[in-house]
């Protein structure tokens, strides 16, 4: 076990791209760190310079205490899942397991028993004889990850290990992943692009972009607190509606469309940065679950909009509307197919599943004041 | 819509160097070159030192004594005495009609052949293991083969002719008749290798091409024409590559077949570097005869460069 | 066009078999008379018109090729300079195509290139030096002056094809290897070797087919009936007026057999390596 730690580490290729910017990351013994972001964002590089698998063009990596820039990858104590798993497929379940033992000539009678051990923590035992072609998806993963921890490194390190396994089996191995990794405790980076499985899994989760790091903090607060527009789009799903919108002299409303936004002074006195932008333009962030109900049943704030669609499940309805405010959209966080149809102006609301609000009609939402978040449109920064 | 940027800020600071090769990746290049070593050097000892060699004998005078030979002095005289034989010109010439005759049909028959055996409904395996039976046969047999075929008294060609009353030809013994007799020969050995290439290539063209220009409306011709040709391209490029630059090697066919007679009528530049350096030993003419056949070939080399840089492949654009 | 159905005997009988049957007998017919060819008597084979069936039969082709004309010699000759050749460039050709299609030397691109250039060079622009020196390190006659020769001029395009081979496997296989602590030769042994066999078998089975054809620099450095492989030695059968065709065939019915039955056996691999070029590309 060790802790990792990256400090201005830089990734240039000799084609002059720019694959990591200065990222500088500390990840604690036993950590279940995930990097998350879209694809081209560096996550992926990051996580192989970690492996000694990229050169770092600059910037200093440690594993522990030891400086590891120029250690080949087998003296760095790490293991590493990939996203094919690249099991080899002329060998057994239990020669694939055992590889990385027998290169280290350990003992034939000590390697199966801890072949034998890693199987049972993974429910292979009786696969160990077959070939990974005659296994399914979720085996095949499940032997990957046995490759790692019959090694007994002391840092995992994982690319985007379960994107390969359809939704159901994914969300099945994504808790037996924590599991595994709880259960041996082992600091572990963890690459993902998709935010859903960044945000279960990780103790902490680091969203990069274009090879910055926006963010790093545990998933909570990212959701709660993102520090700029970009954090914000694509953590969550459905994603947070981002409203162009301009504040009021005063700062006690903002203006969205022809709409008017009253703020409570508890948001107010909490973004008390607002009172700078007074006058000026900003963006205006509300999540579909800020939008709870009828503005009818609710005091405070509201939000009239145009129905475009209801979707009921049950729990809940998702209310597809538009406003007359220009949607915005930070590059990268959004799938590219999805952008016109955002482009309108239209959000989506998590709404009471017994208000009474029907397609084709307007409706007035309750706003959640509190949950409003507010962005610098020029920085992209959060505004407090 | 207002894209909003969240890099522009931060990109200002100092690029760190380009592409630094940190131990481990200067390290694999070592293994690399480690391991490409022994097989470099074999290349090299073969080929490089014989070729430069070549080079050298080919502007030299070399005067042959009891148990040696001595390269004296630096001449253009090997090649004004090849520019001046008619032998040589003769042979330049005829590389060049017999590669460019020999690769057409081979290619218009390697590929009617490769249309039928996709289509073949049945025996289509068979058909291509007997393909592959004269692609690997020893071309001396091969020479043998026609040799006896090609028979004046008793060949089976003679027979042939003779049953369709086109008479009793002689092949081997007119110019023209030997000069069409070896390239039939050939076309015989080679064919299918241009066959299989071109087979592969179809069998690689994606489906729907053709359900969309039936769709269209488009004939077999105008299919073939239009889709299936534009397609096939880069194949056939490989396939004539391959093919022009060996035949521009020919040596074995006319030394048993004609020997390269009659009179020097099949004489290709190998047959005729050969004759010069190891039966008149003129050393000098005939390094010049090599270097310049290898000239050609470089030539040729370079004309379809482009073809080897889609070979190399994208990883190293 | 291709979907279009055929019923009845326009099933069996359409342009497109009619011209596939004709293909057969362009390829076949010749190799039919060599084959009866080696079984008539001196005096069946001359006569005219030609005997489509070897009747009376006879194996004494056979045993005056191996008898009279050694051809037992040549046989064994050329078996030992193919195999040892072959196995030559496939160890050779495995390191260095793992090298160049793997690791991050510099300028990989320039030797591949120079490579296939030397693969289609004509030996007739290298003999006469290479003949030099080979009298003069005392090689002629020898079975090392054809087995060097014949690795380094097959060695490029076994290189080229494993190279193609080894980039179609999964990076991430090596990466894990080297992550676990597997060095170069072992993952090349115990990881990529097993997953490039297929390459293996293509490669060798054309350096293979090039080593037991190969006729000028056999012709040119083997002058004693000791060193000469199976080209030569056929193309020397009988004397400046008689060619004893019987004979000659009866050898080359021998000579094909084994390089047919491996190119019988392997023809999946032949295929795919005869188009690996076209199919990268």
């Amino acid at each position: 076990m060790a802790t990792v730690s990256l400090e201005q580490v830089n990734k240039v290729y000799p084609n002059g791209f720019h694959a990591v910017h200065d990222l500088s990351l500390d990840i604690a013994d036993g950590e279940f760190m995930v990097l998350v972001g879209p694809s081209g964002c560096g996550k992926t590089t990051a996580l192989r310079m970690v492996a000694g698998l990229e050169d770092i063009s600059s910037g200093t990596l440690k594993i522990g205490t030891r400086t590891v820039n120029d250690v080949t990858p087998k003296d760095r104590d790490i293991a590493m899942v990939f996203q094919n798993y690249a099991l080899y497929p002329h060998m057994t379940v239990a020669e694939n397991i055992g590889f990385a033992l027998k290169l280290r000539k350990m003992p034939k009678t000590d390697i199966e028993a801890r072949v034998k051990e890693t199987a049972e923590i993974l429910g292979l035992t009786e696969w160990l004889n077959r070939k990974p072609g005659q296994l399914s998806g979720g085996q095949r993963q499940r032997v990957a990850m046995g490759r790692a921890i019959v090694r007994e490194p002391s840092v995992f390190l994982m690319d985007e290990p379960l994107s390969n396994l359809d939704a159901k089996l994914r969300v099945q191995m994504r808790a037996e992943v924590s599991r595994i990794q709880r259960r041996i405790n082992v600091s572990t980076i963890y690459v993902t692009h998709d935010q859903i499985e960044a945000m279960t899994m990780g103790d902490r989760v680091a969203v990069m972009r274009a090879g910055l790091l926006q963010q790093c903090d545990n998933p909570q607060v990212l959701y709660d607190h993102p520090d700029n527009l970009f954090v914000a789009a694509f953590i969550g799903s459905p994603a947070m509606n981002l409203y162009e919108a301009s504040v009021t002299e005063g700062a006690a409303a903002v203006r969205v469309g022809s709409q008017q936004i009253d703020l409570p002074a508890s948001v107010t006195t909490a973004h008390s940065g607002l009172a700078a932008f007074a006058g000026k333009r900003i963006v205006l962030g509300l999540r579909p679950e800020h939008l709870p109900a009828s503005g009818d049943a609710r005091p405070g704030p509201t939000l009239t909009g145009d129905v475009d669609l209801v979707e009921a499940l049950g729990s809940e309805l998702m209310v597809h509307f538009t406003i007359d405010a220009k949607r915005v959209q930070a590059e990268g966080a959004h799938d590219p197919d999805a952008e016109d149809v955002a482009a309108a102006g239209e959000g989506v609301a998590r709404v009471d599943p017994r208000a009474p609000v029907k397609a084709g009609e307007r409706f007035t939402f309750a706003i959640d004041a509190d949950g409003m978040q507010f962005f610098d449109p020029e920085t992209g920064l959060a505004i407090w | 819509m207002a894209a909003i940027s969240t890099t522009a800020e931060r990109t200002t600071a100092a690029a760190p160097p380009r592409g630094r090769r940190d131990a481990n990746t200067k390290k694999l290049a070592r293994i690399g070159w480690g391991f490409s070593a022994p097989a470099l050097l074999v290349i090299a000892a073969v080929t490089i030192f014989p070729i430069v060699y070549s080079v050298i004998m080919s502007v030299s005078n070399v005067q042959l004594s009891g148990n040696g030979f001595a390269l004296n002095g630096i001449t253009g005289g090997n090649y004004s005495v090849l520019v001046h034989a008619a032998v040589w010109r003769y042979a330049v010439i005829f590389t060049i009609v017999y590669t460019l005759i020999t690769v057409i049909v081979e290619l218009v028959i390697g590929t009617c052949i490769a249309l039928v055996l996709e289509r073949l409904t049945a025996g289509r395996g068979w058909l291509m293991a007997l393909l592959l039976i004269p692609w690997s046969m020893i071309t001396v047999i091969n020479a043998e083969l026609y040799g006896y075929i090609y028979n004046g008294t008793y060949g089976v060609y003679q027979y042939l002719t003779g049953l369709v009353g086109l008479g009793h030809p002689v092949i081997l013994g007119t110019p023209t008749g030997a000069i069409a007799g070896m390239m039939v020969a050939d076309i015989w050995k080679t064919t299918p290798f241009v066959a299989i290439i071109v087979l592969a290539g179809l069998v690689m063209l994606p489906g729907d091409v053709y359900e969309a220009a039936e769709m269209d409306g488009a004939s077999g011709w105008t299919t073939f024409w239009r889709i299936t040709l534009p397609l096939l391209r880069p194949t056939i490029a490989l396939a004539v590559m391959f093919r022009v630059l060996q035949a521009f090697g020919l040596f074995d066919l006319p030394y048993v077949l004609t020997g390269g007679g009659p009179g020097y009528s099949t004489n290709s530049l190998a047959i005729l570097g050969y004759f010069a350096m190891f039966k008149n030993l003129d050393f000098g003419p005939g390094a010049a005869v090599a270097t310049s056949t290898a000239a050609l070939v470089l030539l040729g080399c370079l004309a379809s460069l482009r073809v080897f840089r889609v070979q190399v492949g994208k990883e190293n654009a | 066009m291709r979907t279009r159905k055929r019923t009845g005997w326009r099933r069996i009988v359409n342009g497109v078999n009619i011209a596939g049957l004709i293909s057969v007998l362009f390829i076949a017919l010749p190799l039919y008379w060599m084959t009866i060819g080696s079984f008539e008597t001196p005096a069946n084979l001359a006569s005219s018109p030609p005997q489509w069936f070897p009747v009376p039969g006879t194996t004494a082709n056979y045993s005056t090729a191996f008898s009279q004309y050694h051809f037992w010699i040549f046989f064994r000759n050329s078996l030992i300079v193919t195999i040892i050749a072959t196995a030559l460039v496939l160890a050779l050709g495995t390191l260095a195509g793992y090298a160049l299609g793997r690791t991050p030397m510099r300028g990989k691109f320039s030797l591949l290139v120079v490579l296939l250039m030397i693969s289609v060079f004509p030996e007739i622009a290298i003999i006469a030096p290479l003949y030099l020196l080979m009298r003069e390190i005392g090689w002629l006659n020898s079975y090392q002056a054809l087995i060097l020769p014949y690795t380094a001029f097959n060695l490029p395009f076994a290189i080229w094809i494993l190279r193609n081979y080894f980039l179609g496997i999964p990076k991430e296989m090596e990466e894990t290897g080297r992550i676990d602590g597997a060095g170069p030769l072992r993952t090349m042994w115990s990881i990529v070797l097993p997953q490039a066999l297929p390459g293996l078998f293509t490669a060798g089975i054309f350096c293979f087919t090039a080593c037991w054809t190969e006729f000028l620099m056999a012709l040119t450095f083997n002058a004693q009936t000791n060193f000469q492989t199976i080209p030569v030695g056929i193309a020397t059968f009988g004397t400046q007026d008689i060619t004893p065709f019987p004979t000659i065939f009866a050898a080359s019915v021998v000579a094909v057999i084994p390089i047919g039955i491996l190119v019988f056996i392997f023809r999946k691999f032949v295929i795919s390596g005869l188009t690996s070029g076209a199919v990268k590309g």
